[in-house]
């Protein structure tokens, strides 16, 4: 090996290493910026700015570890605002990867990939598929978007974080929980599918990853085992008595309350009462609960107002009205009872009152001093019965328990009539079982589309200006440039 | 320092008093224009995200031609040698002559900026998203000069330099479009952090991302880094 060649081959390796390691150090440089980034949304409504709920369900996700595997199906290609609809999902898929370490996420053209398509079962445009291990959460298309405004005002309203959020938080509960429904007093049945019926409750249910199993407390088992809430119940619903519960099932309920099981009691006006109510610090007064503002065209449907808590913030919120038929008014024990923590959620408006009877004008009920009970009404309370107060046994966690003066909401027939009322029973069941981080406070928001309307002249200008004006003004500069230079 | 200034201040000299960086103004700004018109008119809305898209897609192909010339041009005219022996540090030269290419650029983007003002008369823009689309453009740039330079180190043929840019830059433009199309995680997300489409994103919607800020710095070293390997080993070589 001559000199010459020995020079080059230290000088290059040494060189090619020098590199290596150069560039190795700037690999992990972007890495250690990859993994403690900062991130400043400069867009009008901050718009690519993640709600704070969907962040804690991203968190809640990193924390387990499993890996979230997100794939969007494209839109029909030509079809009204399609470009715009995907782009929306795209931007929000890489919004929510940079906020997650388990998250992965891919786009797949629907007309392309049908082998993806068929792998996963899809046959629509625009599906999400968000899958975690065994489990899967599909949104449909109609799920993401929803058409809002009027004229010039209108436009295309994203929910794909809400929808989004709404799965994490199915992924985040896999096992399916059980809600109980109790009969036997001429209870709403839970397979009645006609508007008495409560067929939808059970479906929005399972779609949540509730199964709905009836609860009958007056027979012993096969055995002959007096009857008890069996341990895996979530929730147990007494809705719509229309007979009195036995002192036997009063105290089971009690015992099941005893260990911290949450109760979601709906009652009504006129109808048998249970005996523990007012251990619960609340009770139902005869009447019913009147409004001077009432739901169009009806007559007994108080418009109700909603309270601060986790299961109205959304309806609140959004704006969104639940609709009662004819609600009991309750009104809270006081003092109340030691051990408990009592919020109403749905109250009537400032002039709402206790109708008894009495005089109306047009057919509307009026308050009537003397003859009527005083407002403001209550229409649903939650409470929280606090270990070792009465109830709950010293050792076992706080039962949580929702009353609401109206078990028509939860029916089918107001379910499809009331725009609020799915979303309340559903977070009722949800704050009622514990899954607080399914209460999920997010919202649609509006795409970022900042429309133009220009007519065909402006358009026509647009294009020469676009196309002509710089261009031409750069070549004269350059021309200019190019004509004094030559004259030197 | 002072002497990376007065490079800057030659080679920029250079650009504007050569009907080059006219004909490249005016080859760009017909482009830009051309793709805000169809941006506009083929999705309605008052954004610049098309016409900001394909200019960067654009400059991938245009930006290697201008920075072709910075050393394959000083090789084939024999003034390379002269430059390696004259007294100047080799990192003020490099930067001299990417800060006055990547001024050329702020040159070019002002140019459009007549865009922006039509959109605020005939609509209501979002100004920040139209910001943050120019930083990010901008950063674009940086990183599109630096390749461009390490290419014209590589070889005595500005043309063929030019070539050996764009293919240089390619594979990290269509990492982003690949990752599409795999169907392993890691792998994916692999492409799409090499790739230039995924740091840009964040700018085109108003975001800015120090992540992306740091992966365009760095890009933008690593490449007057490598420059700079390559011309020191011409003297050993």
């Amino acid at each position: 090996m001559n000199q010459q060649l020995r020079r080059r081959l230290a000088y290059g390796s040494n060189a090619t290493l020098v590199t290596a390691m150069v560039l190795g150090v700037l690999v992990l440089l972007y890495v250690l910026a990859d993994g403690s980034r900062a991130r400043w949304d400069l867009s009008a409504d901050a718009a690519n700015t993640l709600q704070a709920d969907t962040e804690a369900k991203l968190t809640l996700l990193d924390a387990d570890g499993l890996p979230v595997e997100i794939t969007a199906f494209s839109h029909q290609r030509g079809k009204e605002d399609s470009a715009l609809r995907d782009r929306a999902v795209r931007d929000l898929l890489v919004e929510l990867d940079t906020r997650s370490t388990s998250l992965s996420w891919r786009i797949v053209d629907f007309d392309k990939e049908r082998l993806t398509a068929e792998r996963l079962g899809v046959n629509d445009y625009g599906r999400i598929v968000v899958q975690r291990g065994q489990d899967r959460v599909d949104i449909k298309d109609r799920d993401l978007f929803r058409r809002v405004g009027k004229g010039d005002d209108r436009g295309l309203e994203f929910l794909g974080e809400a929808a989004l959020s709404r799965a994490f938080a199915q992924l985040l509960a896999p096992t399916r929980r059980v809600v109980y429904v109790l009969q036997g007093h001429g209870e709403p049945s839970p397979t009645e599918r006609g508007p008495g019926g409560l067929s939808d409750l059970v479906a929005a249910l399972d779609i949540e990853r509730y199964d709905v199993e009836p609860l009958d407390l007056l027979r012993t088992d096969r055995e002959g085992n007096a009857p008890v809430v069996p341990e895996d119940a979530a929730v147990v619903v007494v809705a719509g008595l229309r007979g009195p519960l036995t002192a036997q099932e009063e105290d089971v309920l009690l015992e099941y309350l005893g260990r911290g099981g949450p109760l979601l009691l709906a009652l009504d006006a006129g109808q048998p009462l249970p005996v523990f109510l007012p251990r619960l610090g609340v009770r139902i007064p005869d009447g019913l609960a009147m409004d001077t503002v009432l739901v169009f065209p009806y007559k007994d449907r108080p418009v109700p107002v909603y309270k601060s808590h986790p299961i109205t913030e959304t309806l609140r919120e959004g704006k969104v009205v639940t609709m009662l038929g004819a609600p009991a008014p309750l009104r809270l024990v006081e003092p109340a009872p030691a051990g408990l923590r009592v919020d109403p959620i749905l109250v009537g408006g400032r002039e709402s009152w206790i109708e008894r009877g009495g005089e109306s004008v047009g057919g509307s009920a009026v308050f009537q001093a003397g003859v009527d009970g005083e407002g403001p009404t209550v229409l649903a309370t939650a409470v929280q019965l606090l270990p070792g107060g009465g109830v709950v046994r010293p050792t076992k966690p706080a039962a949580r328990v929702l009353v609401l003066g109206d078990s028509e909401a939860l029916t089918n027939g107001l379910l499809a009539e009331g725009p609020g009322n799915k979303d309340l029973a559903l977070n009722a069941v949800h704050w009622l079982a514990g899954d607080d981080q399914r209460l999920g406070a997010t919202k649609g928001r509006r795409t970022a589309e900042r429309r133009l309307a220009l007519t065909l002249e402006e358009t026509d200008r647009l294009r020469w200006i676009s196309l002509l004006l710089l261009p031409g003004l750069v070549s004269i500069l350059g021309l200019a440039t190019w004509n004094s230079r030559r004259g030197r | 320092m002072q002497v990376a200034w007065a490079i800057y201040k030659k080679e920029l000299k250079v650009y504007f008093v050569s009907p080059l960086a006219y004909v490249f103004l005016g080859v760009f700004l017909l482009l830009a224009g051309a793709f805000f018109y169809l941006g506009v008119t083929m999705t309605g809305e008052a954004s610049l995200r098309v016409m900001l898209g394909n200019l960067a897609i654009a400059l991938l192909f245009l930006l290697p031609l201008l920075t072709m010339r910075h050393f394959a041009e000083e090789r084939r005219a024999g003034t390379f040698e002269l430059m390696m022996t004259a007294p100047v540090p080799l990192w003020a030269m490099l930067l001299g002559k990417w800060g006055a290419t990547w001024t050329l650029c702020v040159a070019l983007l002002a140019g459009t900026a007549l865009f922006p003002a039509i959109l605020a008369y005939y609509g209501e823009p979002d100004w920040g998203v139209i910001a943050t689309s120019y930083l990010g453009l901008l950063l674009v740039c940086g990183a599109f000069v630096s390749a461009g330079m390490f290419s014209s180190s590589l070889t005595d043929e500005p043309v063929a330099a030019g070539m050996v840019g764009v293919v240089l830059l390619l594979p990290f433009w269509i990492a982003g479009t690949l990752a599409e199309l795999v169907d392993a995680a890691w792998l994916r997300a692999t492409l799409r952090h090499a790739s230039f489409l995924t740091h840009i994103e964040p700018f085109s919607r108003g975001v800015v991302d120090t992540a992306a800020l740091a992966w365009f710095g760095l890009f933008t070293f690593a490449f007057l880094f490598l420059t700079w390997r390559s011309i020191e080993s011409r003297r050993w070589r």
